[in-house]
């Protein structure tokens, strides 16, 4: 019998445990706020077309299973996503190309809610330019919901998380105009992840924001 | 019974607490960065992708044996002014052969980014274990991906993998030397880079060496990109 109690309270005594380091309010204050839909509307788009790690909880935890038909060969790119990704059209701007790499970060921290990867985008708009992007995905609000779906808001699900945050680095988020007439515009970025039931066939949406660079005159 | 209780539960909520503290995070390989001094200051590092091994094909995309010139790994847009963008994805190497990261090269060509003829390029070097660096480049010549309609479906097919474009040459340098019309063309230019890059800027240029030219009419080759840069240009 008292071995049966103390089972029970160290059982309780762990759900508790791991239900108050996902509820860490630090997640509910540390978000990016979102770009004016006005100014920098979201482009949805599909990146299941990708080689590397799924960048599930179990692979943000460092206990996933490489997967062999889309891992990438070598042992510096074990945390690596790669993927073409064509972004639409709209809003007055042409489809584009892109390839995106997130990169699962080093820095993450079960104290400070922070799971998520660095995020690299370079696209490409046919006749128009190109820009560069960087940005901090923090996947702790999803893996949250996942595990204790009662905290969890289901209009969040619904909406999609906002999965932008600040980056632990703090010094490598941003858009960069690179060629075209994007050349010199610095800006922001934001990503949104629609979870689908399965957990498959998720859809990402990004946002960015970019302004061309001051004009001096001479 | 309820003092044991309390106790059992306190030793779980300490369970969690040590675990969330030393669960070890997923680190990444590092090799030793193969880092130059220049004579005239800053630093050069040269990164290298073999093609057509070093090409990341996309999930369930195999080489096809009677297209040996196509390219895996890489895909074409064109808007209907004919501008053409195109993609292709690759591991880097450095110096000593080891792979250290990945990298994409996005070109395009139209009139608000390279002269007729010539396309403008976008590099996306990812380190895993040092940051990113982005290169931009106005190219010699029109770089990009040609997407085809063959028997086997659409293929891609880079120029450097035809046996065709190195007829007269084993080396070419793709980036111009000159920067062209274009008001926003440039030579090769570092143009920002993250985590260990940050802060950098300088220069680099894409060169594209013949190793072997095989009897199907594929090559094999590598792209050599060397940048020279330094903090706070």
């Amino acid at each position: 019998m008292r071995a049966l109690v103390g089972l029970l309270g160290l059982v309780f005594g762990i759900v508790v445990g791991v239900g108050l380091v996902l509820a860490n309010p630090l997640t509910w204050f540390d978000g990016l706020p979102p770009l004016s839909a006005e100014i920098a509307p979201s482009k949805a788009y599909l990146w299941d077309d990708y080689r590397g790690v799924s960048l599930s909880v179990a692979d943000l935890l460092g206990v996933g299973r490489r997967d062999p038909d889309v891992s990438l060969a070598g042992p510096a790119l074990s945390l690596v996503r790669i993927g073409i990704v064509v972004l639409p059209a709209g809003e007055g701007v042409p489809a584009a190309l892109a390839v995106k790499v997130s990169v699962i970060a080093e820095e993450n921290s079960l104290w400070r809610a922070q799971l998520g990867s660095h995020d690299y985008w370079n696209i490409f708009w046919p006749g128009e330019g190109s820009a560069f992007a960087t940005g901090y995905s923090n996947y702790w609000g999803m893996v949250r919901d996942k595990i204790l779906p009662p905290i969890g808001s289901s209009d969040l699900a619904a909406d999609g998380y906002p999965i932008s945050a600040p980056s632990p680095l703090r010094n490598s988020e941003g858009v960069t105009g690179a060629a075209g007439r994007y050349a010199g515009f610095t800006g922001e970025i934001r990503e949104r992840l629609y979870p689908s039931a399965s957990g498959k066939n998720t859809d990402w949406a990004l946002a960015l924001k970019a302004n061309p660079p001051p004009v001096v005159p001479r | 019974m309820k003092r044991l209780f309390l106790f059992a539960f306190i030793a779980g909520l300490l369970v969690v607490a040590v675990t969330a503290t030393v669960w070890p995070m997923p680190k990444h390989l590092r090799y030793q960065s193969l880092i130059s001094v220049a004579s005239d200051g800053g630093r050069q590092e040269d990164f290298v992708i073999r093609w057509p091994g070093d090409r990341i094909p996309r999930p369930g995309e195999v080489r096809s044996e009677p297209y040996a010139a196509a390219a895996v790994g890489a895909a074409a847009l064109e808007d209907t002014a004919g501008s053409r963008v195109s993609a292709e994805m690759f591991r880097v190497r450095d110096t000593e052969d080891n792979v250290i990261g990945v990298a994409s090269r996005l070109a395009g060509t139209g009139a608000a980014i390279a002269d007729p003829g010539r396309s403008a390029s976008s590099w996306l070097i990812v380190i895993p274990s040092r940051g990113a660096i982005f290169l931009i480049q106005t190219d010699a010549f029109d770089a990009t991906i040609r997407e085809q309609l063959t028997e086997e479906g659409n293929m891609a097919f880079a120029p450097a993998q035809a046996a065709a474009f190195w007829t007269d040459r084993s080396r070419i340098r793709v980036t111009a030397t000159a920067p062209g019309a274009i008001r926003s063309a440039t030579t090769g230019q570092v143009l920002r880079g993250t985590s260990e890059f940050a802060g950098l800027t300088g220069s680099f240029t894409e060169t594209w060496e013949l190793e072997e030219v095989s009897a199907d009419g594929s090559t094999r080759g590598r792209v050599v990109l060397s940048t020279l840069t330094a903090a706070g240009n």
